[in-house]
């Protein structure tokens, strides 16, 4: 069964990119820009999992992320944040948000999104 | 000649007093073209991308690689303002409009966006340095690509104020609405440092900080206005006294 990805980042070419490796892997994608946009993507579609950007525009993935624990069925949702900020952050204070992986956009390599999908999905 | 350390930390944290901005916002703002141009070039290396997709990619790199290019280049030129060296002159702001669209145009395409020119009837001069004002324009119409999120065309306005003596030059956007005190914020303390901008958090101000040092440098402010659905981003400068003989 194909597994369905939402992707949160508002740079358009870089979330294209990410839909451009992902669907190479047999991943189905939704992209949305910003916060808002998640919410209402994921009403629509249940999503496996989610690849966040901290940084967006308008409400930021914080908010996102406390919006999901709010609901039992969005709160179970794996999510992999892709920063450029990684250094700066931890993962063990964003684990009670379901974050399972933080990459650091500044150093991954294309298929390391592959990679961190398929080890919170697998 | 080596910099002493009080040099070094006002060079690396900000705010700064001598005009030059921060490196950890420049480094900042260079972060995300050059994370994405990475990927890009790595994705080129694996063959199996069809031909269109790699013209695509190239084409993503190139316009991302200038874009970065430009801010290097703002930052240049922000640093050497002290030196006084740009002289002012009466200026079309409409010509200048018109190429800067033509020039971004293929950026704003490749979006899949538009960006476009609202003319006037009558014709304006207004006094500036041709290249800093060109390079303010082109700062917030990249702002305006980045943050506005419908399909509305980004558009670059011209105005007149103060009974003729003030001409506006405007970049409206579709982003998300700034607070109350942004304007105080890009008034204020952007005269000193780079100031991250609410709802707009990847930006770290950069832009916004040089524009406002470029519009000082021709007696200029720069300043937003507020929309329930945006912002104009805008640059006042004096009208140029030779427009009463237009």
């Amino acid at each position: 069964m194909s597994h369905s990805v939402l992707i949160v980042e508002d740079d358009k070419w870089l979330a294209e990119q990410y839909e451009r490796v992902l669907s190479k892997a047999g991943i189905k994608t939704t992209v949305t820009a910003h916060a808002l946009a998640a919410i209402h993507a994921l009403d629509e579609i249940h999503q496996d999992a989610i690849i966040l950007d901290i940084l967006l525009t308008g409400n930021t993935a914080f908010t996102l992320m406390h919006e999901l624990q709010s609901y039992g069925d969005t709160g179970n949702i794996p999510i992999i944040i892709c920063t450029n900020l990684a250094s700066d952050l931890n993962i063990e204070d964003f684990e009670p948000y379901g974050v399972k992986r933080i990459l650091d956009k500044t150093k991954m390599v294309p298929d390391d999104i592959v990679i961190a999908i398929k080890s919170v999905l697998l | 000649m080596s910099a002493t350390k009080g040099e070094h930390k006002r060079l690396l944290n900000g705010p700064l007093t001598d005009g030059l901005p921060s490196i950890v916002a420049a480094a900042h703002e260079l972060k995300s073209p050059l994370a994405l141009i990475r990927q890009l070039s790595l994705m080129l290396e694996d063959d199996s991308s069809s031909k269109e997709e790699q013209r695509r990619m190239l084409r993503q790199i190139s316009l991302t690689s200038e874009s970065a290019l430009r801010l290097t280049n703002d930052l240049t030129r922000s640093v050497k303002l002290t030196d006084a060296m740009f002289s002012l002159e009466p200026i079309n702001p409409q010509q200048l409009c018109e190429d800067i669209v033509h020039e971004l145009t293929p950026l704003f395409s490749e979006h899949g966006r538009h960006v476009r020119f609202a003319p006037r009837k009558k014709q304006l001069l207004l006094v500036a340095n041709r290249d800093l004002l060109r390079r303010i324009i082109m700062n917030f119409s990249e702002n305006a690509l980045h943050y506005s999120e419908c399909e509305n065309p980004v558009e670059i306005k011209i105005g007149l104020l103060n009974s003729g003596k003030t001409v506006r030059l405007g970049v409206r956007d579709f982003g998300p609405a700034l607070a109350s005190d942004a304007l105080n914020a890009i008034g204020g303390r952007l005269a000193s440092a780079p100031t991250t901008i609410y709802a707009r958090p990847q930006s770290s101000g950069l832009g916004l900080y040089i524009a406002s040092q470029f519009a000082d440098v021709m007696n200029g402010k720069i300043g937003v206005t507020r929309h329930h659905d945006g912002s104009t981003f805008y640059v006042d400068l004096q009208a140029s006294r030779q427009m009463s003989l237009l």
